[in-house]
This record gives C-alpha cells, structure tokens and sequence, in this order.
C-alpha cells in the first residue's frame, strides 16, 4: 500500500530532550534539553504530558490556524496525548503504534494535508520510568538487563506538516503490515520487528519500482544493534538485494558504550532524523522506516507471539 | 522464511551473556552476603548475648532493612545488576522488589497503589513459599 503526495511538506519541529543519560547523540541540536524526570509534577506520569504539551505549545505559539493534531505514546490509553491536547482548542486523533507512531502520524497528517489543505501537528513523546513500569519492572527494581534489551529515550517532539513549500517534502508513504514470527521473547523487540520492517521496504520498493540505490539512506527505527543485522540479512533472503545505506536511529542514538542493545520509543526516529542526519546535510533521498513491537503485558505473560509493524515514509529533503 | 528458519538467523547474531562469568560473580557476592550475614550472627550472640534463634530473626531482619533503605536511596539496583543473583536470591532481593513495586505506585494512592502492588512481584514468593512449607512440613512428619 503506497501512497504518493504531491503538496505535502515538513514545515518546522521542536524537539525536546528530557534527559540525558547516557549522551544522546542529538544533545546539541535539539532545540531544548531538560534534565528532568518531574518537571515540577508529582508523578512520572504526568511529567510526560508536561513534556508533550510543551512542545505542541511551542508550535502553537509559532503557527496559527493549525486544523489537526495527532498525537501519541506509550502510555495506557495514550494518557499522555490525550491529557496535553485536552488544553488547546483543536480537534485530536490519538493513535498507537509502539515506537512507529512518528511515521503513522506523518502518514496521516500528510492525507490530511494533501486532500484537504490541513496544516496538522504531529506529536510523539516517551518517558523512560514510564516505560519501565509498564512494560518491564518496576524502577528501582535490580532486573537483571540483558544486552538485548532496549531503553527507552525520555524526550518528546512535535511536528508540523503544512501544503507550504518547505525542504522537507514528504513524497510517498508505504503502510505496513502486522507481522508474526514465532519469538516470543518480550525482552528483544529487535527480533521481532526486524522482519516488518524488512518487508516493508522491500514492499515499498517494488510498488514504487524503485532500486535500492535510488535511496541515500534508509534510516530505521529502533531495531537495536542485533535487529538491525538481523533485518539486514531478511532482507536478502526475501529480496536476494544487499541492504548497505542503512542507518538504525536506535543503535547510534547514545554514544556511551552501555549495556543495552540500544534506544527505544516513538521519539528516537524523529530526534535522529531532523536534529542528526538533517543537519548532517549530506542525505537528499531519505526513507525513513519506523518499526514498532505491538506487544502488551498481558501478551507478554500470555506468553503469545509479539506482533510487530512497520511504516515507512520517502522525504526528499534540499539543502 | 519459515519460522524455523528464521529462529537460526536470531540465534545466529544475538550474543548471549556469558554464563560461567555471571555464576562466578553469583557465587562471590552471595558467599560475601552469607559471610556477612554469619559475623552478624556471632556477634549478636557472642557480645550482646542475644537468643541464637533470635540472632538469626535480628540478622535477616537487618538484611530486608538495608536492601529497602538502598532501594529507596536509589543505587541498589546498580548493585544487585553488578552482584547478579548473588544478592537477589537472598532476602535482600525479596526487600529490594517489594520496595521498588510500592515506590513505582505510590502515586496510585494508599489503598490502590502500595497496598494492592506492593506484593506485585514477590506475591508469588510468599504464596509458593506457604504452599510447599507445608507440603515439606507434612512430609517431614511422616518420616
């Protein structure tokens, strides 16, 4: 399922780093770095709505006339989105897909924006407690981490996707499908969503015919170091094609040597994409591929199969 | 790709921990803790001329009340990531997960939060620990 657009670009983003542990690599280019789990609230939770609404704010501020915001996380019943957009007047669509939100929101935004001349906003957020509790053990709690796991980024941003030209175009979008393998192992979401994520370009690649090469990146979404050679080598088997321009956000956001596989979180996509690889101003074709584990706790103790999708948006960016 | 297929292409590039080096670690820091934990012992019953049996409650007493107290301070889950099962299994792990789980909903109120999870994780400890206690403990009568 691919779509083109003809009229739709990235228009401006404000990006905020709550925390940084472990040294982000887009600590200098974010346009606020808070380091700060609370915020002034009395609970983790609702530092993360303070994140999201700071960012939104800030676009607000900028730009009038906004029709639509979209917004997500991963939260239980997208609290954090949901209790940020519940302060500003504009009509809200809350969508969940794990740490691919970012590129399910740009894909929407731009049908929006391409059949009815919306300007809408995309915002994403994560909180690394929050994560914790939910979906691992508790905080404080002496688990045992193993190198596959994944930690998530506290951070969140908010884009704004307009018909006005900008550099950022975005040109086509792929939508995935939901993807089961046989791993079950809730630990490694690299696993689990390495063959998604390989589908889904090789599909984008044969409906819009296009050739590897015609990419100057393939940027992924947070398949951790492991997922990423894994992908790699899927992609050959169903594609028979070596995959050499890929760039996973996951494994080269924290430039500490840690013991994790990498970054997880809906945020880790756009923090690298628009604070990384955009004032790098070396990539002008990107296809930006968001990947996300769509596993709950219940799932996890059910001891199912973790579901995992993938959707990839092409952005043709001028320097 | 069949499943199969694709279960010997994980196995191929995820690097398992290294098991050997992670028993050794486990079995220094726990000895280290039942050291420890014995000095206490002889102390209490040598000098302060405490009641074994009581030296013993008073020993596992202080060991539950250091692991919250590092728990709530914030770096025990550095240390018992570093020490591995070494001090998990001991009572200082039981403390470490019932102080975590009642800090984590503390915000979810007194009766919802702590009170309903604060047992979240060591629940099962205390409930399997009940049920074969008594199993053993009928067993043990009839030999």
């Amino acid at each position: 399922m691919t779509y083109y657009f003809k009229n739709v670009y990235i228009k401006d983003k404000y990006s905020l780093l709550a925390s940084t542990k472990y040294n982000p690599i887009v600590k200098n280019n974010v346009n606020e770095v808070l380091d700060d789990y609370y915020m002034g609230s009395k609970t983790i939770e609702q530092a993360e709505i303070k994140y999201q609404s700071l960012t939104i704010n800030k676009l607000l501020n900028k730009y009038n006339n906004v029709n639509l915001l979209i917004g997500g996380d991963l939260q239980n019943q997208l609290l954090a989105s949901t209790y940020s957009s519940s302060k500003i007047n504009i009509p809200f669509l809350g969508i969940y897909s794990a740490c691919s939100t970012f590129t399910q929101g740009i894909i929407i935004a731009s049908m929006f924006s391409e059949l009815y001349k919306n300007k809408v906003i995309v915002s994403v957020s994560s909180h690394n407690l929050v994560s914790e509790k939910q979906f691992r053990n508790p905080v404080e709690y002496g688990a045992i981490r193993k190198r596959v796991n994944t930690c998530t980024a506290s951070a969140s941003i908010s884009t704004l996707v307009t018909n006005e030209k900008t550099n950022i175009k975005v040109e086509a979008a792929t939508i995935g499908k939901v993807n089961i393998t046989n791993h079950k192992d809730a630990n490694d979401m690299g696993s689990a969503m390495a063959p998604a994520c390989a589908n889904t370009i090789f599909n984008h690649l044969k409906d819009t015919k296009r050739d590897i090469n015609y990419y100057d990146l393939i940027l992924t979404g947070d398949l951790g170091i492991y997922g990423k050679e894994i992908m790699k080598e899927y992609f050959k088997k169903i594609s028979n094609k070596e995959l050499h321009n890929v760039i996973d956000s996951g494994s080269i956001f924290y430039e500490d040597d840690i013991v994790y596989a990498g970054a997880s979180g809906p945020c880790i996509i756009p923090l690298v994409l628009f604070d990384y690889i955009i004032p790098k101003k070396k990539y002008k074709k990107i296809l930006v591929v968001g990947t996300g584990s769509l596993h709950s706790l219940v799932s996890a103790n059910q001891k199912l199969e973790i579901p995992s999708i993938s959707h990839a948006i092409s952005l043709e960016v001028k320097y | 790709m069949t499943n199969e297929e694709y279960d010997k292409l994980i196995k191929k590039y995820i690097v398992e921990d290294n098991i050997i080096k992670n028993i050794i670690i486990s079995f220094l820091s726990g000895g280290i803790c039942g050291l420890i934990a014995q000095l206490l012992v002889d102390i209490f019953s040598l000098y302060f001329k405490i009641d074994i049996s009581n030296a013993y409650l008073l020993t596992s007493s202080l060991f539950i009340i250091s692991g919250s107290i590092m728990t709530g301070l914030g770096f025990f889950d550095k240390v018992l990531s570093f020490c591995k099962c070494g001090l998990l299994v001991p009572s200082t792990g039981f403390a470490n997960s019932m102080t975590s789980s009642s800090m984590d909903y503390k915000s979810d109120g007194f009766i919802k939060g702590i009170g309903a999870n604060m047992f979240k994780l060591t629940g099962s400890i205390i409930v399997y620990g009940i049920i074969f206690g008594i199993i053993f403990g009928y067993i043990r009568s009839m030999i």
